[in-house]
């Protein structure tokens, strides 16, 4: 029973500075002993949502694509990190292709009211937003962050942290940048742990 | 020269409650003389999202070929560009999201390349207009799709006090804005300010022959 941590990427710039935090991150991670797995949106094929509202009445998504087994894989997830870059203050439209197909979620939750978390499920399930961004304001991520906090809503996992880099386009790189890439890694072993604790799983300790 | 405004609902659902608002604007625009709309749905063309490659912080253009290159050249020409979206998860539907990223070309001219994006006499005479829909109450629900949207019309050369909004909340069924007791009127007063704003810009008988 180890901790199972699914990163997915909605950049549409691979081996790019928030796919690498994304890395750095899911690395941490599985030193601590988790099972990861990285998904990049970019290679899969999928609609974003129809808002035809069908999920509203009857139960489910009618799309069917790529994104539905990948639902399947974050209810299954005990960690979700989601990592976009910032492009016009927001995350990427691809990642928001994801999030809008959650809708179906959300109409479990507060219509039909046949999906529900409890407060136990929601502490040993955890969300992490991973971003960067060109910019050098602090504010740059504000309009991500109600996005997130929606899309761990319904899919059950507590928002443990973020690990968010602005001011890229001064670094030129996540390379250059002082301190990210080894706080993605830090965060990767810390949540895996803080998991494992909760479920009663050791975690490796870091060779 | 008639007052050029161009329209985009980015919404996928067609008729639904942002572009009846939409509709309701261009309506009331529409009554002015002089005014010539174009509207387009993101459902009936094509706009991909932004690939990231920065290749247009050299090229001065897109390396992707669909109908954004029609936009492009439209929202250019345009006086008044209205943009209207629901409020998926918080923010912009991702179709919307797509077409404001696809603005980056705008961005790069403006301040990489240092390219004006207008002609210098038609600076400071552009008007935006963004319309939302979103099916909760929450006062900040706008909140995000706001910083996105000013975005978008910075690049654009459009001035942030010259951005009208035009927001609903509590609308998310279809046609669930046709009962809202205000949204109709509000809608309407939206467009007859957008057109006095445009006409004191491009002085008081632009688009009147």
């Amino acid at each position: 029973m180890t901790v199972r941590v699914l990163g997915i990427s909605g950049s549409p710039h691979r081996h790019g500075n928030t796919e690498t935090l994304l890395d750095a991150f899911l690395e941490g991670a599985g030193e601590a002993g988790a099972t990861t797995e990285r998904v990049v949106l970019k290679e899969l094929s999928y609609s974003p949502c129809q808002g035809c509202n069908a999920c509203h009445r009857k139960d489910g998504c009618i799309v069917q694509d790529d994104l539905t087994p990948l639902f399947d894989r974050i209810a299954s997830a005990d960690c979700l990190a989601l990592a976009s870059p910032i492009y016009t203050m927001g995350i990427t439209a691809e990642l928001k292709g994801l999030i809008d197909r959650g809708q179906y979620l959300w109409a479990r939750k507060y219509i039909a009211k046949t999906l529900y978390y409890s407060r136990d499920h929601i502490r040993r399930h955890k969300g992490v937003f991973i971003s960067t961004a060109g910019q050098s304001w602090d504010h740059v991520f504000d309009g991500a962050f109600p996005t997130l906090t929606a899309f761990f809503d319904i899919t059950g996992f507590e928002y443990w942290d973020n690990i968010i880099a602005n001011n890229m386009d001064r670094y030129g790189s996540i390379r250059g940048h002082p301190t990210a890439t080894q706080e993605a890694r830090e965060k990767g072993e810390k949540v895996v742990g803080a998991i494992g604790k909760l479920k009663g799983v050791e975690s490796t300790p870091r060779k | 020269m008639p007052i050029k405004v161009l329209a985009i609902a980015t919404g996928p659902r067609r008729h639904g409650n942002s572009e009846t608002l939409l509709d309701w604007v261009l309506a009331s625009m529409g009554e002015e003389p002089g005014v010539e709309i174009e509207k387009f749905s993101l459902e009936e063309i094509r706009v991909n999202p932004c690939r990231g490659c920065n290749a247009c912080e050299v090229l001065n253009k897109c390396v992707q070929r669909d109908d954004m290159d029609m936009l492009h050249d439209k929202i250019v020409a345009a006086d008044c560009i209205v943009f209207a979206t629901p409020i998926y998860c918080m923010g912009i539907c991702s179709q919307g999201k797509a077409l404001v990223d696809r603005a980056q070309v705008f961005r790069s001219r403006k301040y990489v390349l240092k390219i004006p994006v207008v002609p210098p006499e038609r600076k400071g005479k552009r008007l935006g207009v963004f319309i939302a829909a979103a099916g909760q109450k929450m006062d900040y629900v706008f909140d995000g799709a706001i910083m996105s949207v000013k975005c978008f019309f910075h690049v654009t050369e459009v001035k942030d006090k010259d951005i009208e909004y035009l927001l609903v909340r509590g609308v998310d069924a279809a046609g669930e804005v046709e009962t809202h007791p205000t949204a109709k009127e509000e809608a309407r007063a939206t467009g007859k300010r957008a057109v006095a704003r445009l006409r004191e810009m491009l002085g008081a008988s632009a688009g009147i022959i």
